[in-house]
């Protein structure tokens, strides 16, 4: 464990004698390296424009591989974890859970990897919690339920959810088909029978697609043809920007908007206004 | 007469009698000089807040930045509304506090004494004052004759008042049934648009920037906002429609008299809420239940929208859909029932409700 003292600089007794010399020499060594980097730099743009003006469609992505080892992989955690449930062919069990044929892995996606999934019990609503399974599970399982039937596929975990020039599109597409249920500001809300849409606190980028992909439990489906993958951008992009807009009075009081505000103004304003009266009133 | 005797005069024809009126410290006294600073105090501060909040004004960077944009300096955005009105707002407490301490603090010392009287006049003065009215209009007149200036000093007074009144009034009042059965409230934007060459052309329904829409767009257990596609038509309160595509399985109930107005798995009913007019899309696809978010009236779509929970007491009207040539979806025809909550002369919801299953004759 002990390393060696790294020996005691040399400038010291060096550097009295000859300290002109050894600055022009650190300067020209820094310069060639600046330089040089600009030439490879230049270079390298120059590189990608070549590439892009000869080969412009190397833009379309390639469906990844069946990896039939992933899908062996969550075929035996299916039969550990989700069998009892959703059935030995996915044809899903009355009363316990419902088919998962044609789900896709957008669906294990959003269920297992917010830990929906694997229930503990059979209630109105799953609430999210830790995942049970780690990442790559989820996705061995994704491959899975995907193999068997299909259905909305999550895109590549390094593609970008997110375009900050979209942000007033995705404000108004987030008006229109999610702050009914989800609220303004993502809070989420009641819906009937102990039912709620969850509140966005949580979400990443990756889980509010794949819930819009997939529609879990009692959200509507929205389709790439409904919602182009840019307009799901600009929802994303909004719903983050939301999350991550800090509160200017410091405090968002539930996020709810004018009645818990005007409530705590007119509580607070009228203790200040009548505390204020008694002042004047009182005697000098 | 010195101004002090002045004052004291003054106060004496009120009824006041000062006992005891001065300064109330010692001009110069440490007494005198504390509370003089601590007024002064507040008048600073006010001064103080006043110049900070044109500082922040002029030199605090304003305006809106997205979150991702902004970054780390988002609180230095952010901050810039409540600065203003926390410097101007604590800039005018201060001050207000600084006058009342003055009058608390340096305002003279005074013991004072008043005499009590009844609030009414001396008897003496309304009899004569009464009289003096009485007696005028009497000599002109005005009490047993000339009743034509009476008449007509009455009749100017209520024409005048009846000219204020009528732009105010008047502007309320509108008959709503003046286009007979083209009123507003009998049609929407939906019905069928008759062009300039007598074509009846149907209206499509588009999403809210005006794409039209096809079956492949959405997938089963989806819900879009529609509106219709004509000018105006993503504005039109009375317009909104939910586009439904439920699963096929689903087992679907249609109401009395509606059939054909699906296309397949696709359902559009009205987005008004019948009790009050609010939005109803909180969908849950699921259950096929529509929670209006207002009052918590709920419809099944699973069985032609009726209310099923809360104080909605008719089902969302239905559009009647199809496709067009090209193979977007159209109406087929405008809602047979006004949207939107009830009125006098609406007569739907006076019918008794029935639904029979999908396929099934009635």
């Amino acid at each position: 464990m002990t390393e060696p003292a790294p020996p005691p600089a040399s400038a010291s007794t060096v550097g009295d004698r000859r300290p002109r010399r050894r600055r022009r020499l650190a300067r020209t060594r820094s310069t060639r390296r600046i330089t040089g980097g600009f030439a490879l730099l230049l270079a390298l743009v120059a590189m990608g424009f070549a590439y892009s003006a000869i080969n412009p469609a190397g833009q379309n992505a390639a469906a990844a591989p069946v990896d039939q080892q992933a899908i062996a992989a969550g075929a035996q955690l299916y039969q550990n974890s989700c069998v009892s449930c959703h059935g030995m062919n996915l044809q899903g069990v009355t009363s316990r859970g419902p088919s998962l044929i044609g789900v896709g892995d957008a669906a294990v996606y959003f269920q297992v990897g917010t830990g929906r999934m694997p229930a503990v019990e059979n209630a109105a609503q799953m609430p999210r919690k830790a995942p049970y399974f780690t990442e790559k599970e989820v996705e061995q399982i994704g491959a899975y339920i995907d193999s068997k039937g299909g259905g909305p596929m999550m895109p590549d975990a390094k593609t970008k959810l997110q375009d900050q020039a979209m942000l007033a599109k995705g404000a108004d597409l987030y008006r229109l088909n999610c702050a009914s249920c989800h609220n303004f500001t993502g809070q989420g809300g009641a819906l009937s029978q102990g039912k709620y849409a969850p509140s966005l606190e949580k979400a990443t980028d990756r889980q509010i697609l794949a819930a819009m992909l997939s529609g879990p439990e009692n959200m509507p489906k929205f389709s790439d043809a409904q919602l182009t993958p840019t307009e799901k951008k600009a929802i994303i992009t909004y719903v983050q920007n939301s999350k991550a807009t800090i509160d200017p009075g410091g405090y968002s009081l539930g996020g709810f908007g004018p009645a818990p505000e005007g409530l705590v103004a007119f509580l607070l304003g009228m203790g200040a206004l009548v505390a204020l009266t008694l002042w004047m009133g009182a005697r000098a | 007469m010195s101004r002090e005797d002045l004052a004291r005069l003054g106060a004496r024809l009120d009824g006041v009698e000062l006992v005891e009126y001065g300064p109330r410290y010692v001009p110069g006294s440490p007494a005198d000089r504390r509370a003089e600073r601590s007024v002064a105090k507040w008048f600073l501060l006010a001064a103080l807040f006043a110049l900070a909040f044109a500082g922040v004004f002029i030199f605090w960077p304003a305006g809106y930045r997205p979150a991702a944009a902004a970054g780390s300096q988002q609180a230095l955005f952010a901050l810039y509304t409540p600065l203003l009105g926390l410097t101007l707002g604590l800039c005018v407490l201060f001050f207000g506090i600084g006058i009342i301490a003055m009058a608390k603090k340096l305002t003279p010392h005074e013991v004072a004494v008043q005499q009590r009287h009844v609030g009414m006049s001396a008897e003496a003065d309304r009899r004569t004052m009464a009289a003096e009215v009485m007696d005028t209009a009497d000599k002109m007149g005005l009490v047993k004759r000339r009743g034509i200036i009476k008449g007509s000093l009455a009749l100017a007074g209520g024409a005048l008042g009846l000219a204020v009144l009528v732009p105010v009034i008047g502007g309320l009042i509108k008959d709503p049934w003046v286009k007979g059965a083209d009123s507003d409230l009998w049609v929407t934007l939906w019905r069928p648009v008759t062009g300039p060459d007598g074509k009846v052309k149907k209206v499509r329904l588009t999403n809210g920037d005006g794409t039209p829409i096809r079956p492949s767009d959405m997938e089963a257990g989806s819900l879009a906002t529609v509106f219709p596609g004509v000018p105006g038509g993503d504005k039109a309160s009375d317009s909104p429609v939910m586009l439904f595509r439920v699963r096929p399985n689903q087992q679907m109930r249609i109401r009395d008299g509606h059939d054909g107005y699906e296309f397949g798995d696709f359902y559009a009913y009205s987005k008004i809420c019948t009790h009050v007019g609010c939005p109803v899309s909180l969908y849950e696809q699921q259950t096929g239940r529509i929670l209006c978010p207002c009052h918590q009236s709920q419809f099944d779509v699973f069985d032609g929208a009726k209310p099923v929970f809360g104080p909605a007491a008719r089902p969302l009207p239905q559009l009647p859909i199809e496709l067009d040539e090209e193979g977007f979806f159209v109406a087929k025809s405008d809602f047979i029932e006004p949207v939107g909550p009830g009125f006098w002369e609406n007569p739907a919801g006076s019918e008794k409700w029935g639904s029979h299953l999908k396929g099934s004759s009635v």
